[in-house]
């Protein structure tokens, strides 16, 4: 398994626009991207589940994934998490 | 007859009532039979699928990088979404009840787990979940969109919600306003109002007995002060016909310079920024272009309620605001609650003299805990944007000393429930001579100071400010009070320390040369007045305007003061 801890910096958090944008993005890959957060997890892929997590501004979140590209998902979902606005 | 609401976008707008509802269809929460799932599960699809079109019908209308656009790529996101897809199958299976009523319980689920989370721009997206729900179950109920392509006159839209692939679709040439029952400041609808320039209304109940306005109704939106009237008589409608044409001709003359640099001709800077009382002041502070609030009067929120509004509740007003002004500086002054404005539930005291009683913070002093929950609110606010602290009525060092120990509890308060905690300046509002003359000692623990001219002129010239038969020969711009201030920005200079002005006078365009000739570094201002005063100030020169401070600050009549204030003119702009 492949991890990275990054900490959310957009002033009003991963609210629904770029939440969207990282589920598009986490799609592209095969493997798994679990997000975790404030104690709960969800997948990358599921936006619907992303925004029960709490990703606001301030916020550390694990990103891990496992198999095939799974470094390449974690690092890719992790700078988004850490850019995104 | 009339009703409140938020005022999200401002203007003034005429036209005949329409009220869309999405169809409410009771749900039917009868067992559905075993063999019924599969087909159930057929509807929801096709439902999901249906609403997927009419949502990529809509953005064709749009521009693929706008907001907008977004927006609804995010409903489809979510719509697409196979867990979701999921959870439904297995909610229809297991409870055997039919798609619509899986999807209401999913997405109340939902929003009310988002409601929870402990931001407050993050929880108002539960708003856009339950819209969201409705408009799913209404196209699996057949009903997808309202058809508004028949309007042809000026109309009001009325409605409980309205998500961006609606507003995508309005036919914007006849839609002139939008009320809406539910909403808040950052809600999509109020961004996507403001920017196509729609007067609107939000969190205004305008069903009366439960009825809804009848289709048709002459309506009017004052979305100046926030009031929605309904078949207002002939004497309103002139009214406010003739307020829409001045508000046109004025915003015609001054928008010019709404953009322009807060700086003299020579390059002097000050900050213009905006007296607010409510959220819906907001809106038409940024439609003004100030550079912030320097004023909000939170006893307004108390004024308005039942009883004092919890921690929690005014964090929430306070988030609200600051992500409505975008990282612009918000100056919080602390409750100033006095006999003079009555709050029942207070129970306050009788008091003879209510002006110089038990008023701003020493009305905090004596009831802590509604100050220091209100500090707490702040404090946390503050991690949201730029906040500024202020206390109304600080006379001597042992008042200033004694909330800085209340604050002090309250930080610690929230480091024991592991709040997190923002930076705030403070600072105090100069509405005593007593605070003036005691400022050598008091600026040390501030960071920046107010002038309230409105209570300075009352106290120093003893002059009851309610009292109109005073109003004329105990004005604010008068020499003991020009003194005042320029002793107070003597202090401030010295000790290097911002100074602003709050009051009233800062909103007369005629008087912002002597403010900024005599030193005042920002003045805040009623938004309504605000380009008026930016204009005269960046059509003037900083040199030419310390002169004039000069020349009335030697003038020892208030006839002659008032006078040179309104012969002085540098230059022909005229406002009016």
């Amino acid at each position: 398994m492949y991890q990275k801890t990054v900490t959310i910096t957009a002033p009003h958090g991963m609210h629904t626009r770029p939440a969207a944008v990282l589920v598009k993005q986490a799609k592209l890959f095969n493997c798994d991207v679990i997000v975790e957060c404030n104690g709960k997890q969800a997948s990358a892929k599921s936006l619907f589940k992303l925004q029960t997590l709490g990703l606001y501004h301030g916020v550390t979140v694990t990103v891990s994934a496992c198999g095939e590209q799974a470094q390449l998902a974690v690092d890719e979902i992790g700078s988004l998490l850490a850019t995104l606005s | 007859m009339s009703v409140d609401g938020i005022v999200v976008s401002s203007g003034i707008a005429f036209g005949q009532a329409l009220t869309i509802r999405s169809n409410s269809h009771p749900l039917d929460l009868s067992l559905i039979r075993l063999d019924a799932i599969e087909a159930e599960k057929d509807k929801l699809l096709r439902g999901i699928n249906n609403l997927i079109a009419y949502l990529l019908r809509c953005q064709h209308h749009l521009n693929e990088n706008g907001d907008h656009y977004q927006l609804i790529d995010a409903d489809i996101a979510l719509l697409e979404d196979s867990e979701l897809h999921q959870l439904l199958y297995r909610h229809i299976t297991q409870y055997r009840v039919s798609a619509s009523v899986a999807v209401n319980r999913i997405f109340r689920q939902q929003a009310f787990e988002i409601s929870e989370i402990d931001n407050p721009y993050i929880a108002n997206r539960s708003h856009d979940i339950l819209c969201l729900s409705t408009r799913l179950n209404n196209a699996l109920n057949g009903h997808l969109q309202w058809d508004l392509s028949a309007l042809e006159h000026d109309t009001i839209l009325l409605a409980d919600d309205l998500t961006p692939a609606e507003f995508a679709i309005l036919p914007l040439e006849h839609i002139k306003g939008i009320v809406l029952e539910s909403g808040g400041l950052t809600s999509h609808t109020a961004i996507l109002a403001r920017s196509a320039g729609i007067p609107a209304l939000l969190n205004c109940p305008f069903t009366i007995n439960e009825d809804d306005i009848a289709d048709g109704t002459e309506l009017i939106i004052d979305a100046l002060n926030g009031t929605l009237y309904i078949a207002p008589n002939a004497k309103l409608q002139s009214h406010f016909q003739l307020l829409a044409q001045q508000e046109q001709t004025r915003h015609l003359k001054l928008k010019q310079f709404k953009d322009d640099k807060c700086q003299t001709q020579d390059g002097h800077g000050v900050k213009l920024l905006a007296n607010i009382g409510t959220l819906s002041d907001i809106s038409r502070m940024n439609d003004v272009g100030a550079q912030g609030v320097g004023l909000f009067r939170t006893e307004f929120i108390l004024m308005h309620a039942n009883s004092v509004p919890s921690e929690q509740q005014q964090y929430k007003m306070y988030c609200e605001a600051l992500f409505g002004l975008n990282g612009l500086p918000l100056t919080i002054r602390t409750f100033d609650i006095g006999a003079d404005k009555d709050i029942p539930w207070l129970n306050q005291q009788h008091e003879d003299n209510p002006a110089l009683g038990l008023r701003g913070i020493r009305f905090s002093l004596a009831n802590p805990h509604i100050f220091i929950s209100q500090v707490k609110a702040i404090l946390r606010a503050a991690c949201h944007g730029t906040v500024k602290l202020m206390f109304p009525m600080v006379s001597q060092i042992e008042e200033l000393e004694a909330l800085l120990v209340l604050i002090e509890q309250a930080k610690s308060q929230l480091l024991e429930q592991q709040k997190a905690i923002g930076n705030v300046s403070i600072g105090i509002v100069l509405e005593t001579p007593a605070a003036i003359l005691n400022l050598p000692s008091m600026l040390p623990l501030v960071n920046f100071v107010s002038i309230g001219s409105n209570d300075l002129a009352q106290y120093t010239l003893a002059a009851d400010r309610t009292n109109p038969t005073l109003a004329n020969n105990y004005p604010a711009v008068s020499p003991a009070i020009l003194q005042l201030i320029s002793m107070a920005v003597m202090h401030c200079k010295q000790a290097d320390k911002e100074i602003s002005l709050c009051g009233e006078i800062g909103s007369n365009p005629e008087v912002l040369p002597l403010l900024v000739g005599l030193g005042i570094d920002n003045i805040s201002i009623n938004p309504a007045n605000l380009l008026a005063v930016k204009a005269n100030l960046v059509t003037g020169h900083y040199k030419d305007f310390v002169d004039h401070a000069q020349h009335v600050s030697q003038l020892s009549r208030i006839e002659e003061i008032s006078q040179a204030v309104k012969a002085y003119k540098h230059h022909a702009f005229d406002v009016h």
